[in-house]
């Protein structure tokens, strides 16, 4: 994508004095900058929704008075951060204080460099695309510490030890659920991997129903491989249950006990810029990316058909099972099902791989790392380690294995040959 | 077992260290000389026919300023047996007001000894951390006797007067 | 082999913390997660509820008895009315003996659904903490309706009730029970049975009987510990010997007997015998009656003493008051069951980590304003 702004650059005739050079480091500011925004507008558009979904949750309306259904709480909650004192402990280590916040911005905004979001759109189509994701993001690690030593604070330290613990604990099973698919496909490209999940096929090869060529859907293995990559990465990125190093209710905030303002605003950027990761990660490496769920057009209408009937079904269920009634789910999906059947531009545009797909697919991961959240009590630090060290590490080592033997079953791969 | 019933009991295994019996009050409550009252309360919690294995309240008291006593009062309930039993004691010398400690044998009576250090001050004797407990560690007097006199000031800070 | 020079550090948790549940502070000994030695400071919260008690004259200590325990000032006024009206020797009406039932075993719900649900809040789970203070607001609806205030009612009066309950009220607590019914099936749907909550909550802060007796330890505490002790079938007070309930005793299904989830759980089962304890009350109601009848136009009990104790949401108040025969009390005693409670922390949370230390603390259910007094 980069190449191709700078290369349009060079043809557009006002830019073409910059060179190869200049035009490459424009492009390459430019996309940064986009990036910027859109990790920047992540974070409020997330911390809207989690107080939403929370407060839906916990049957309360959330914020109600900034802006309609308010939607601009989280832009006033900012602008305040922004303007706040910027407070920095008397006995705190001031370099190392300053710095922490950024370098966990960095390590999480410079993530999405590598993060297809579309066929077309990949800031930079790198051949070790998910090498680079998975080590980059870890850099989160030397940030909290820097902010934890620094702070000066028992609390902080404490949540600095927690969370270096648990992030170098849970990069294994991470990596490795994630080699499974490298595995399946041969390459660390990520483009290559979502192109690799394109069509339709057998769920989990023999079983003869449609699903889409997703490596969640056409092998056991990787299907097992996802939910152990969705646990490991929801630690990873400290989130409830695995939330122990910011531990409200133990550790006051952990790592950003002394934070305040601005800082503490980088802190909530990068929280919610690795949610994203981890969430578009999932729907890319798991879920098919970019790629439409629909082959067809007539696939498109016929699964937005399935998915009204499915709704329809869940509708009954609810009201006999909990008396309740939502028309909301059932009137959506039906129009969208006529929608589709009437209108086949709408068909061909479900049908089509797209932005659109990524988005719902990181944005149902992401409401599920919520409802974690809003639900789920706090695992204790030696539980952690234990479900890393004893449970997912094995089980990802066993997939591993799996998902060679599945190769050699289904014929991907010729042992003797 | 009834109240009375124990305090003849109590007569009977310690004679005149038991000083009367209060049998009208609507809590009865026997009165015990100071000197004697582990050894009663070590009875009351270890007899096979008493058990009383838990001490409900230790509330210090004073009987009003001046020449009048301190006391303890100590309230029981035996757990197994279901009974109550409570036993005071007063403390005549003002200036410096000392009895044994129950911690022993009620690991309870550790902060409530503290709390009635803390209140009237006096001294259990064997308590093994008798600090105030309630009250800053610097404060002056002990609040509950009736002839304290409230400080003008606290580490520079005005108290405020009642009334 | 040069051996690292490693030593403990000291923690200090509060006064400001969120997981005390007040101003309470503990100076934990650390190494690293794992605590040695847990003393906890208190006193911060100290309103000089005795010394108060000893300048004013009896009925005017009831809106201090209602601060100290702030979450069940239903309970702690019943009590100290009760105990002086033992000292006056008061025979009260029916109806009074009724409500006040009802309003301190409504007053127990509320209490323990605080407690429910900031255990639940210590080790991590936020929702069912909000659910449970829905159902409270129901709750403080009633008293609100009755009494006028949502925390702190002065409803509980020496020999009676400030007024009567309005029209209407009878009907609405039915209701709530009605609507109650049914949430502790969903408490334990989304806490109880919750792996993580049980692994956190399960084998954690084993209190066993002897420990728990010997430290004074009561209430829904001490039942957790497996021992069957509750004040209102042990020595049945007021009219509690008229209703048909359940000692609720720790079995220690998910772990040892004693442990926090026990603990727990004994708190989320007395919630429904205390429902069915004001539904037998309301069923029973009599109709009619004077709740001030009994209302002595002075408060001036007999020269004597009385320690009278009941069964409070956290375990066992006792009042220990003095009279020297005019209308001040010469001394007031409270023996708060938080400040017992608490004091057994030490021992049964060293030697846990930090968020053990957290949940056993939660689950022992402490109200600061009761501890400082």
């Amino acid at each position: 994508m980069i190449d191709a702004i700078a290369s349009w650059m060079l043809q557009f005739g006002a830019l073409s004095w910059l060179g190869h050079t200049g035009a490459s480091v424009a492009a390459v500011s430019l996309v940064g900058t986009a990036l910027f925004i859109f990790v920047a507008a992540n974070a409020i558009v997330l911390v809207y929704v989690e107080r939403k979904v929370s407060a839906f949750m916990q049957v309360r309306l959330g914020p109600m008075r900034v802006g309609p259904m308010g939607t601009l709480q989280t832009v006033a909650d900012a602008l305040k951060l922004l303007v706040k004192e910027d407070i920095i402990p008397q006995f705190a280590d001031k370099i190392l204080f300053r710095v922490g916040p950024w370098v966990i911005l960095v390590s999480a905004f410079v993530t999405f460099a590598a993060i297809p979001f579309s066929p077309t759109w990949v800031p930079a189509d790198m051949s070790i695309g998910l090498f680079y994701v998975v080590s980059v993001s870890s850099v989160v690690v030397i940030g909290i510490v820097m902010a934890g030593w620094a702070s000066n604070n028992k609390w902080s330290l404490y949540g600095a030890m927690r969370s270096a613990a648990q992030i170098v604990s849970y990069e294994i099973p991470v990596g490795l659920s994630l080699l499974a698919a490298v595995a399946v496909v041969g390459t660390l490209n990520l483009q290559e991997l979502i192109h690799a999940q394109a069509g339709v096929g057998n769920l989990f090869h023999w079983i003869p129903i449609p699903v889409p060529n997703w490596f969640i859907f056409n092998n056991p293995f990787l299907f097992i491989a996802a939910f152990v990559y969705l646990i490991a990465a929801t630690a990873e990125v400290n989130r409830t249950p695995f939330d122990i190093p910011e531990a409200e209710s133990e550790l006051v905030a952990g790592f950003m006990t002394e934070f305040s303002g601005i800082r503490w605003a980088l802190f909530f950027l990068s929280e919610y810029a690795n949610a994203a990761v981890v969430a578009l990660l999932t729907a890319i490496v798991f879920l098919g990316g970019w790629q439409s769920p629909f082959p067809d057009i007539q696939g498109a209408r016929i699964g937005m058909s399935v998915l009204a009937i499915l709704a329809i079904l869940w509708t009954i269920y609810v009201k006999y099972k909990a008396n309740r009634f939502s028309i909301y789910p059932l009137l959506m999906t039906v129009v969208l099902a006529a929608m589709a059947w009437l209108f086949p531009a709408f068909a061909r545009w479900l049908a089509n791989p797209g932005l659109i797909w990524i988005a719902i697919k990181g944005g149902t991961i992401i409401f599920l790392l919520m409802w974690f959240r809003w639900t789920f009590p706090r695992l204790r630090v030696d539980q952690l380690m234990y479900v890393s060290w004893k449970v997912l590490l094995p089980l990802a080592m066993i997939n591993l294995a799996g998902v060679a033997i599945w190769m050699w079953l289904t014929g991907a791969i010729n042992l003797v040959g | 077992m009834t109240e009375a019933e124990i305090y003849d009991l109590l007569v009977e295994k310690f004679g005149d260290k038991m000083v009367e019996f209060l049998g009208e009050e609507k809590t009865p409550i026997a009165v015990v000389q100071p000197a004697a009252l582990h050894e009663v309360i070590t009875f009351l919690n270890t007899d096979e026919r008493l058990q009383f294995d838990s001490l409900m309240s230790l509330s210090g008291f004073d009987l009003g300023g001046g020449e009048q006593p301190l006391g303890v009062a100590y309230h029981l309930h035996s757990m197994s047996l279901n009974h109550y039993f409570a036993v005071k004691v007063l403390l005549e010398d003002r200036k410096n007001p000392k009895i044994k400690s129950v911690n022993d044998l009620f690991r309870t009576a550790d902060w409530h000894e503290r709390e009635a250090y803390d209140m009237y001050g006096i001294t259990f004797e064997g308590h093994p951390d008798l600090r105030r407990i309630l009250l800053e560690d610097d404060w002056e007097g002990y609040p509950l006797r009736k002839d304290y006199v409230q400080a003008e000031f606290y580490r520079g800070m005005k108290i405020a007067k009642e009334k | 082999m040069t051996r690292l020079n490693a030593e403990e550090m000291v923690l200090n948790m509060g006064p400001q913390h969120p997981s005390t549940h007040g101003v309470l502070r503990l100076k934990l000994k650390t190494d690293g997660e794992i605590v040695s030695h847990i003393e906890p400071v208190i006193g911060y919260l100290h309103r000089c509820f005795e010394k108060h008690g000893e300048n004013i004259e009896y009925q005017m200590v009831t809106p201090f008895t209602d601060r100290c325990d702030y979450l069940a000032s239903m309970n702690n006024a019943h009590a100290y009315a009760m105990a002086v009206e033992k000292l006056m020797g008061i025979e009260l009406p029916e109806r009074v003996e009724y409500l006040r039932i009802i309003f301190a075993e409504l007053q127990r719900i509320a209490s323990h659904l605080v407690a429910v649900g900031t255990f639940g809040l210590d080790v991590g789970a936020i929702t069912p903490f909000i659910y449970c203070f829905r159902e409270r607001e129901t709750i403080l609806d009633l008293f609100e309706m009755a009494s006028g205030a949502r925390l702190l009612y002065n409803y509980i009066w020496i020999g009676g009730l400030a007024h009567d309950i309005p029209p209407g009220f009878v009907e609405k607590a039915y209701e709530f029970l009605d609507y109650f019914d049914d949430r502790v099936r969903e408490y334990n749907r989304i806490l109880t049975g919750n792996k993580i909550f049980i692994e956190r909550a399960a084998d954690v802060g084993v209190m066993p009987p002897e420990v728990a007796i010997s430290y004074g330890v009561t209430g829904p505490n001490l039942r957790g510990s497996g021992v069957d002790h509750d004040l209102r079938r042990v020595q049945p007070y007021s009219i509690y010997d008229r209703f048909d309930f359940k000692t609720i005793v720790g079995q220690g299904e998910m772990g040892t007997v004693g442990d926090c989830w026990d603990r727990y759980y004994v708190r989320v089962l007395e919630m429904e015998e205390s429902a069915k304890i004001v539904r037998q009350a309301l069923d029973q109601l009599p109709a009619e009656g004077d709740v001030k009848a009994a209302v002595p136009k002075k408060i001036r009990p007999p020269k004597g003493e009385v320690y009278f104790r009941s069964e409070n949401p956290r375990g066992e108040l006792g009042y220990y008051i003095i009279s020297d025969g005019t209308n001040v009390p010469f001394r007031v005693k409270m023996r708060s069951p938080a400040f017992c409670n608490l004091s057994v922390i030490n021992e049964i949370g060293a030697g846990w980590m930090i968020s053990d230390v957290i949940a056993i603390l939660g689950s022992l259910d402490i109200v600061l304003g009761e501890i400082d007094r």
